[in-house]
């Protein structure tokens, strides 16, 4: 895939009201594929719109650089910049009919009247809303705003569509079938996405590349089962999913927490400072591996959700099981069993 | 662009504020001709409007004494006691009206909340003379009191505009609700920025009270428009200074009830 | 509803049902019915009907009873001009500052509004006297222009005076209902419409100005009003040349004492205003039907 957007080391910082700077971006590298979908994913106020502004040109960057295609945007207005953004709260025209909010971005061009009607009609019916040209924005319902939104932002056919939360506003249904939706315009448009979520379920199913950020920085950016599977850090690991973490000291193949737990790791894994990961569908209840009791067992339909206190201390572990008739209760004691081939090591983590 | 912005907003304001600092920095020149030109600082023509200090009629001299100054005591009483009345009337039945059509829903609604926006609406000049022929029509004599009824025509009006927009934006709850923030910023509204808005208006009122107050019944503004028709004098800086200085201080003293109303 | 609602309701509306339909009815059909009486030889009012106070203004005067005067309707216009010319500047004063102040931090905006309208509490007869000050020959500008040796433009008793006056009078007027609706603008629509590739210019007459049109519309009303009619400033700024229709007015009842045609001129005034009402509220209308 060749390079799309290139932003090398970019900075910004803010002043908060009570005089002190705030470092929003902190180094920011990153580039983006011709037609790739890469999702911005991290905690609340880590600078994940602030990077999305800075694309758009809404923000100025301090230092550092933004290129799109071989052009410097840096310096560059927000409508010199090739590039269209889907707002979370939609920012429809509400003085503007639904054809004439698709049709801005030609309008504002120039382009004539009749080609203007064949290509909104167009952008429309990509976005399954074929009909609806003449109605007001007020006069739709949520997710037919977040289409019209979409329609009018890739009307003109940009090389990159920048997405704040699009789906956040909408209910968890919808919100699935927009994802998949989503998606598939992407991929039959042919434009790269870059596009924000606090989800990280949205983010693993609809990513080609996830990166995640803390605060201003970039901490891991990776294809989603990388990202999930294969943590680089700790903080990534506890963002994605539930995990388990084990942080002790490696000794021949093994490795020995504080509390004195044992994990078995992967062949050849190298000495010293260490965390072992494990997803709570790592395990299995079995008869050798860590034994513990079960402290609380939550019912989840076709899953159980157990806490297992080790034997050998520290914090609970947390277990994905079957459910089942004999499956285990509050009190009971069990023995999880894992492949110490599928651990991921975080060497050098504490 | 930003920087064009702030320096076009500063010239806004160096707009507004210019002329009201040029009168306050002549009210202090002792040059009594040509008062333009600075001539030195002189309280000569407070004094003299207080009727203290040397009085003589000669331009030439320093000490000017105001020929009118009972008159001009006679106006400011006459304005204080118009707007005392006023404010006191169009607060209440103004209020009364915009409670009355946001609480309950009864036939003949849109006409009041229509018909309310009208004396505010109506070219003050119109409603002027209007009641000046009225008054001539049934017999009664142009005083206080014909100045009193015209100014709470439209007093009323916008009292009731003001109040039923407040309203409109209120739980109804809250009123009873006297614990509650914004029962207490109600308060303040009705008890203080009100009356004070009704009261100042009142005592601004030129065009109406133009028309009917008779010739013993001058308020400050009309006496004002009068010496001003006669040309410009050194002591209109004076009293004009000092009703700047009077208005400064209201407002800031609303804006300060205000702000602690809030805060509470 | 209830016996005791009612009472409560006619409690609440009987004063000023009452005050209001005998002092403010009362003197608005008392100058309709005035402007077609026929003026008395003394000042006086004979109850005949006369519609060539109507005709004198507007032209269907014979020219035997009484003259067509078309310096009345020359006057109107001018008063329409200037009432115009006023409206259209404290805009253009207006607008920027409204956006300049809705950006400022939120303790800063509290001063500047403040500041803003401060000067509407000092008396109005004393801002415009500020301006004769300013505006005499031997007054501010005129001192300022001699200083660095120039002629100062003439400005005191012309038109330009009088607008002068006027926009300095009713910026307040013009500046609340146009913050209220610039405050109010959603910022996320002019960054959308940049985004889409809209020049600012663009941005300003497709999204930003369409969006404030209720302000626009509300602050441009509330200026007209009082302007057209207005006869304070163009007493005090305009002298002959600046004369408008309130000053007409105002001659018939306090000088010519020639009331019947002086109300036929306030009812002029008053057709002017509620033209422009309704205007305003057919647009308001159409523009609430849109949303
Ligand atoms: N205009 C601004 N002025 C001052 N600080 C700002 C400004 N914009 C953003 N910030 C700060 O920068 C940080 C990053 O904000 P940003 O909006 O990029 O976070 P985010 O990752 O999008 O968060 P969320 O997931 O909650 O949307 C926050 O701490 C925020 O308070
Ligand atoms: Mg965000």
């Amino acid at each position: 895939m060749p390079d799309l957007l290139t932003i090398a080391a970019a900075r910004r910082a803010f002043t908060t009201p009570e005089g002190k700077t705030f470092q929003a971006l902190d180094g920011i590298d990153l580039t983006v594929g011709d037609g790739e979908f890469v999702t911005l994913l991290g905690p609340s106020g880590c600078g994940k719109t602030t990077l999305l502004r800075a694309i758009a040109g809404f923000e100025q960057i301090d230092s550092g650089s933004i290129t799109l295609d071989g052009r410097d945007l840096t310096r560059l207005a927000p409508h010199q910049r090739p590039v269209n953004t889907v707002f979370q709260s939609y920012a429809l025209f509400p003085h503007m009919t639904v054809a004439r909010n698709v049709g801005y971005a030609l309008e504002v061009r120039g382009m004539a009247r009749s080609d203007r009607e064949r290509w909104v009609a167009d952008a429309l019916d990509k976005v399954g809303l074929g009909d609806l040209g003449t109605r007001k924005p007020s006069q739709l319902s949520g997710g037919q705003r977040q289409r019209v939104a979409l329609a009018r932002a890739i009307v003109a056919e940009p090389r990159l569509l920048l997405l704040d939360e699009p789906l956040s506003a909408l209910d968890r249904n919808l919100r699935q079938a927009m994802q998949i939706e989503l998606k598939d315009l992407q991929h039959r448009l042919g434009i790269a996405f870059v596009f924000v979520t606090h989800d990280q379920e949205e983010a693993l199913t609809m990513s080609d590349r996830i990166v995640v950020m803390r605060s201003g920085r970039i901490e891991q950016a990776g294809a989603p089962r990388d990202i999930f599977r294969r943590p680089a850090t700790r903080f990534v690991a506890e963002f994605i999913g539930e995990t388990n973490l084990f942080a002790g000291r490696v000794q021949n193949g093994t490795l020995v927490t504080d509390a004195g737990q044992r994990i078995d790791l992967p062949a050849g894994t190298p000495e010293g400072l260490a965390t072992a990961v494990l997803r709570p569908t790592d395990f299995a209840l079995g008869t050798s591996g860590i034994p513990g009791r079960v402290t609380r067992a939550v019912y989840l339909g076709a899953d159980l959700h157990l806490h297992v206190a080790p034997d050998s201390g520290g914090p609970d572990i947390g277990v994905v099981a079957r459910d089942a008739a004999n499956a285990p209760r509050n009190g009971d004691r069990v023995t999880l069993a894992y492949d110490p081939a599928s651990v991921h090591v975080m060497a050098g983590v504490a | 662009m930003k920087i064009s912005l702030t320096a076009f907003a500063g010239l806004f304001f160096l707009f507004i504020y210019a002329p009201l600092i040029v009168i306050v920095v002549y009210s202090f020149n002792s040059n009594p001709v040509n008062m333009l030109v600075w001539d030195g600082f002189t309280l000569d023509w407070y004094k003299g409007l207080f009727g203290i200090g040397e009085r003589t009629l000669d331009p030439n001299q320093r000490a000017v004494y105001l020929e009118s100054t009972p008159q001009l005591i006679a106006a400011l009483k006459n304005s204080l006691t118009v707007a005392a009345v006023t404010t006191l009337f169009s607060t209440l039945v103004g209020t009364a009206t915009a409670l009355a059509v946001t609480r309950y829903r009864f036939r003949g609604r849109t006409v009041y909340t229509g018909g309310m926006m009208l004396p505010m609406m109506m070219p003050d000049i119109v409603l002027g003379v209007g009641l000046l022929i009225f008054f001539s029509t049934i017999g009664m004599q142009l005083s206080l009191l014909t100045i009193i009824i015209g100014q709470c025509t439209f007093l009323t009006s916008y009292v009731f505009i003001v109040v039923q927009a407040r309203l409109a934006g209120l739980d109804p709850a809250l009123e009873e609700a006297s614990a509650d923030l914004g029962a207490n910023e109600w308060t303040t509204f009705r008890k203080v920025t009100l009356p004070q808005l009704a009261f100042i208006i009142s005592m601004d009122d030129l065009v109406i009270t133009y028309f009917i107050s008779g010739t013993g019944s001058q308020t400050l503004p009309t006496f004002i428009f009068s010496m001003v028709r006669r040309g410009v004098k050194p002591e209109i800086n004076a009293i004009a200074t000092l009703i700047i200085l009077a208005s400064i201080i209201i407002a800031a003293l609303g804006l300060w009830l205000n702000a602690r109303a809030s805060r509470k | 509803m209830t016996p005791r609602t009612r009472g409560h309701l006619a409690l609440l509306l009987s004063p000023v049902t009452l005050f209001l339909s005998v002092f403010f009815l009362g003197p608005l059909i008392i100058i309709a019915v005035y402007s077609v009486l026929t003026p008395g030889l003394y000042g006086g009012v004979e109850w005949s009907f006369y519609h060539w106070n109507f005709g004198r203004i507007f032209g269907w005067a014979d020219g035997l009873v009484e003259v067509f005067e078309p310096v009345y309707l020359q006057i109107l216009l001018r008063s329409l001009g200037l009432a115009f010319l006023t409206v259209i500047i404290c805009l253009i004063l207006c607008y920027p500052v409204a956006f300049w102040i809705a950006r400022l931090p939120q303790r800063a905006r509290i001063v500047f509004l403040f500041l803003i309208t401060l000067p509407f509490f000092a008396s109005l007869i004393v801002r415009l006297y500020a301006w004769l000050l300013i505006l005499k020959p031997s007054g501010l500008l005129g001192t300022v222009f001699n200083a660095v040796g120039l002629e100062a433009p003439e400005i005191l008793y012309t038109q330009t005076a009088v607008i002068l006056g006027m926009v300095y009078i009713f910026i307040p007027f013009m500046f609340l209902p146009l913050f209220s609706s610039v405050d109010t603008l959603d910022r996320s629509l002019i960054e959308a419409s940049a985004d889409l590739g809209a020049k600012p210019w663009q941005t300003f007459v497709k999204v930003i100005v369409p969006q404030t049109l209720p302000g626009i519309a509300g602050g441009s009303v509330i200026v007209f009003i009082p302007a057209v009619g207005n006869f304070i400033v163009p007493d005090v700024l305009g002298g002959a040349q600046g004369l408008m229709i309130g000053n007409m007015v105002e001659q018939q009842f306090l000088s010519s004492r020639n009331w019947p045609f002086g109300s036929a001129l306030a009812m002029v005034i008053m057709a002017v205003v509620l033209a422009a009402l309704m205007l305003f509220t057919a647009r308001a209308c159409k523009a609430g039907a849109a949303r």
